[in-house]
């Protein structure tokens, strides 16, 4: 027999211990590529779909009628760099966008971010102009004018205006956040899986220690032995790590489908492209987080040689705790902040079962019953040979606290974002050149609307903040609505004076939103300078109200009191027309106004296109993290069970002292419930420090706003609840051991201390 | 039977191994009285351990009948059977003490609270069981764990357990199997004295002909006939 052949030789005789710990591997690489791939996938999906649509400039014409195909021969005319843009509706294919390339030539530039559409010309949605022309006979089509960067800044002939341009409404910066978040999520889910893989090749290790003994005495050198394990744990990963990414990608294209699919309907653009993305990345850093999982404690000696043997202090953890926990409220970036992130999660992981054992000692010594005592014992010994399966199992558990209160956080901030920025059903776009006056008064008129108060003007601007020493202060954006109705009286106010709307709608006061409150140390009742279209104007601040996700201060005025000077850059109306047909409503309007087309959006429709992207990466959030919750279960169960057999002959040895099997099972589950609780009561603290750590520290440091955050006691019950099932799920399969009609101690090795 | 402390009568018990069954013990009757000791020997697998395990209600059966201190298990009783087990676990509990080759005590116990462990599971005083340690000659060591005391210290402590329970009857399963002759010779030495004056019944299942002609009665299982 060789070498090789003696050492491998345990995993034939345990072949379910090799087949647990390339499972382990395999579903480790799975959990973390298939977070990782949906995460960098959504990411550039939002990147790429920014880049397409947010940041282009169209031409608009000023008397509010669609451009068409002499404006834009006109305006290239004039020396303009313009493109069309064509977008066609069709049942089949959704919609086609059909673009000129030609004309974008002027467009030109190095950077290929610029040009968004170039090389997908020839896929869905992007189609040559002439093709999306066609297409058009017949059906609806939209012309529009985008401009280069280089002209949006310049003169435009007479008649014609900048718009921005946009397909779709802008999902803000809560995706980059929520996305952000994710990353640091699918670190932790590395972690978790890293201590699974651990443990289990721990346990084989172990379990092979005589061996290695043995094949030493027969004059093999350890640093033979160490080598072998290298070339085994090597040759295992890589044969494990392979299918382990294929699973994970087919299990993020799996859930991944429902949020590309959100995606286009929101972009009209394939941009949830799920195959995409390398191997490498993935195969390089499992590869690398299995081997120091597994081999980590062959450097122990090097490291030893280079730090010394220093003594371990019984309060260190605790100081590095309390270390993570002020530098996570002290950082000052977020790499320092995920650094804090780290050390708190390793202090964390190093403490529970030291506390666990610890706190079942202390009880052991003080209680009188001797069951009782030794009940405790063996959950101190519990405690400390399941150590890292529990830790993985407490921070599983802390993450699935922190992920539930995140996307709870997001899915309420979000709706209400959505609930209060489209509160009415229908938006209008006032054209520029019209007066809106004659609309406004037939509005007002109409019985329906009047009875409801279920519409409003809106104008938007900007304006400049008068700091008390008399110097400029910060620009903020300008929110004017008239009249005040029940379209924005149900917003929820973080605080205000008596009766705020109604002194809104007396041109009383202003509101504030959160950020600019935050920013300014702006309070209600305070009296704030702006300066609105070149006058100095005071208003009492009247509230101060949420405005999720946006990072710029804004000001909500009644628009009467806007000074005639002042610029409004972009006015809409609002309206729920309730029993009033919209129709007859857009049909006046354009009548009034004359004009023959108008911007009309359906709110409810974008508000269900946007909750759409939300909700499927809250889905996929939430099965990622039960995934991993599900897999540090079953490693405890996996390690309680094989740790057990070594343990069964002491609940057996209860049984012939007089202790029923009931009774021993008992014993048990109480055991092992204890043990689960115990888990779930140290991720409870981690977890909602870890919320609060996502919410208020990375968000703040990465986005300059942080949203509310909240807990959620409900969810941490059904937790509780679900540790108690894990427990006994474990105490029930362990207690099967029980049945067995051996009465001979399953180790006939002498006690060593490492049983006690 | 009537009096005995213990009677079997007709005991069979097969085991499987591979697809062929194997006969271990094959209508097997014994009688122990009170203050008497019985030997049992025999080669390796001729169903020592598994006839101590029969006695004390560890294992069942496939035929024949057990009492032991007034209590009557018969596999052709299926009724009784069923609550059986209560009662044997009342039996272990407070009768019968039960001593093996090794592991007897909780690892995560030190030995005083092993012995204690034991008693207050017999319903006996607490109190003296750091006197059957010392009895013992291991009352110093009392809060030493398992791990930390010798192999014979640990003998010493498993007979202190079973003396603290205060038995009728002391099973022991090789109690000096893993012992060295001399340590092995001292553990006996105690047990037998220990077990005399306290007037309980022992069976005691060994391989040493020299500790066999200790007892009252000898029972060798490897000659008995094999149909």
């Amino acid at each position: 027999m060789t070498l090789l052949a003696a050492l491998f030789s345990h995993y034939r005789r345990h072949p379910l211990q090799l087949l647990a710990l390339a499972a382990m591997i395999v579903l480790a690489t799975m959990l973390w590529t298939g977070v990782h791939h949906l995460t960098s996938q959504a990411r550039a999906s939002l990147e790429q779909s920014e880049s397409a649509v947010a940041e282009r400039q169209q031409v608009r014409r000023t008397d509010g009628k669609q451009v068409t195909v002499e404006d834009f021969v006109e305006l290239r005319r004039g020396g303009l760099c313009v493109m069309p843009w064509l977008e066609v509706a069709s049942p089949e294919t959704g919609r086609v966008v059909g673009v000129d390339p030609l004309a974008a030539g002027c467009f030109g530039s190095t950077d290929q971010d610029d040009e968004p559409w170039r090389g997908e010309l020839d896929g869905r949605p992007f189609v040559d102009i002439s093709e999306a022309a066609e297409l058009a006979r017949g059906k609806t089509g939209e012309l529009s004018l985008l401009v280069s960067d280089s002209d949006s800044a310049g003169v435009l002939p007479a008649g014609y205006r900048l718009a921005p341009f946009r397909v779709g409404p802008d999902t803000g910066e809560l995706g980059d956040s929520f996305l952000l978040n994710l990353d640091a999520l699918g670190v932790l889910v590395l972690l978790i899986t890293a201590l699974l893989v651990r443990s289990v090749y721990l346990l084989g290790l172990a379990q092979r220690r005589d061996s290695f003994a043995l094949l030493h005495r027969f004059g093999v050198g350890p640093g033979r032995i160490n080598r072998l394990l290298v070339a085994e744990i090597l040759l295992l990963a890589l044969v494990c790590i392979v299918p382990g990414i294929w699973f994970g990608r087919w299990l993020a294209t799996g859930l991944g489908g429902g949020f590309g699919r959100a995606l286009e309907g929101l972009f009209d653009q394939p941009l949830y492209a799920g195959q995409d993305g390398g191997w490498l990345v993935p195969l390089a850093i499992m590869l690398a987080v299995v081997l120091v999982a597994c081999l980590a404690d062959l450097l122990r000696p090097m490291a030893r040689r280079l730090f010394g043997n220093g003594r371990r202090y019984g309060g260190f953890p605790v100081l590095v705790l309390v270390f993570g926990v002020a530098l996570s409220i002290w950082a000052p970036g977020l790499a320092w902040l995920f650094v804090a992130v780290a050390i708190v999660f390793v202090a964390a992981g190093t403490l529970a079962p030291i506390l666990i054992s610890r706190l079942a000692d202390g009880r052991a010594r003080a209680d009188s019953n001797p069951l009782a005592r030794w009940r405790h014992r063996e959950l101190s010994v519990l405690a400390r040979r399941l150590a890292l399966p529990l830790v993985a199992l407490q921070f599983a558990m802390a993450m699935v606290l922190a992920v539930q209160a995140l996307v709870t956080t997001f899915e309420s901030t979000f709706d209400r974002w959505l609930g209060q920025r489209l509160e009415a059903d229908f938006y209008i776009e006032i054209p520029e050149t019209v007066d809106p006056g004659p609309a406004l008064e037939w509005l007002s008129e109409q019985p329906e609307l009047a009875a409801s108060g279920m519409w409003h003007r809106v104008a938007r601007g900007e304006a400049t903040l008068v700091k008390t020493s008399g110097e400029t202060g910060p620009a903020v954006d300008v929110f004017a609505l008239g009249p005040v109705g029940p379209l924005v009286t149900g917003w929820q106010l973080f605080e205000s004076t008596d009766e705020p709307w109604r002194a809104l709608q007396q041109g009383k006061g202003m509101m504030v939103n959160e950020q600019l409150a935050r920013r300014q140390d702006v309070t209600v009742g305070q009296t704030l300078t702006v300066t609105l279209g070149g006058e100095e104007l005071n208003f009492p601040v009247l509230a101060i109200y949420p405005d999720y996700g946006r990072p710029a201060g804004e000001i909500l005025l009644n628009v009467s009191v806007l000074p005639p000077e002042f610029v409004r850059g972009f006015q809409s109306l609002s309206v729920s027309p309730g029993d009033l047909s919209m129709e007859a409503v857009t049909h006046q309007l354009k009548a009034l106004w004359q004009v023959e087309e108008l911007t009309v959006r359906d709110n409810r429709a974008i508000e269900d296109l946007a909750s759409a992207i939300f909700d499927q990466t809250f889905l996929l959030t939430r099965a990622m993290t039960a995934l991993t919750l599900i897999l540090a279960a079953v490693a405890l169960l996996m390690m309680g069970w094989v740790f057990f057999s070594t343990r069964a002959w002491y609940f057996r040895l209860l049984m012939v002292w007089g202790l029923s099997r009931r009774q021993a099972s008992a014993q048990l589950i109480r055991l092992a419930v204890s043990l689960s609780s115990i888990i779930a009561l140290l991720a409870l603290p981690l977890g909602v420090w870890l919320t609060w750590v996502l919410v208020h520290r990375i968000n703040p440091l990465a986005f300059g706003w942080s949203l509310p955050m909240a807990v959620y006691p409900g969810f941490w019950l059904e937790l509780g609840v679900l540790s108690l099932l894990i427990g006994l799920s474990i105490a029930l399969l362990m207690s099967r051991q029980l049945k067995s009609p051996k009465s001979a101690p399953v180790n006939a090795n002498a006690p060593a201390g490492g049983e006690r | 039977m009537v009096g005995s402390l213990l009677w079997a009568r007709g005991l069979k018990k097969q085991f499987s191994s591979g697809n062929e069954p194997v006969s271990v013990l094959q209508d097997l009757s014994l009688q122990l009285e009170p203050g008497q000791s019985l030997a049992l020997t025999g080669r390796s697998g001729s169903g020592k351990s598994t006839l101590l395990n029969i006695l004390c209600g560890l294992e069942r059966p496939d035929a024949g009948s057990v009492g032991v201190l007034g209590e009557t298990f018969d596999t052709r009783n299926p009724e009784a059977l069923k609550k059986a087990e209560a009662r044997w676990g009342n039996l272990r509990r407070q009768q019968i003490g039960v001593v093996f080759q090794e592991a007897n005590l909780m690892p995560a116990l030190s030995l005083l609270d092993n012995v204690r462990l034991r008693a207050r599971l017999a319903g006996q005083d607490e109190q003296d069981c750091q006197d059957w340690l010392e009895r013992l000659g291991i009352g110093e060591l009392a809060n030493r764990y398992p791990d930390q005391v010798s192999g014979g210290q640990r003998q010493r402590a498993a007979l202190a357990m079973v003396f603290a329970m205060k038995p009728a009857l002391i099973l022991a399963d090789e109690p000096t199997g893993s012992l060295d002759r001399q340590t092995a010779e001292s553990v006996i030495e105690q047990l037998f004295e220990l077990q005399a004056r306290h007037g309980c019944g022992l069976i005691l299942a060994t391989h040493d002909p020299d500790l066999a002609s200790r007892c009252n009665r000898h029972l060798d299982l490897g000659h008995l006939p094999v149909p």
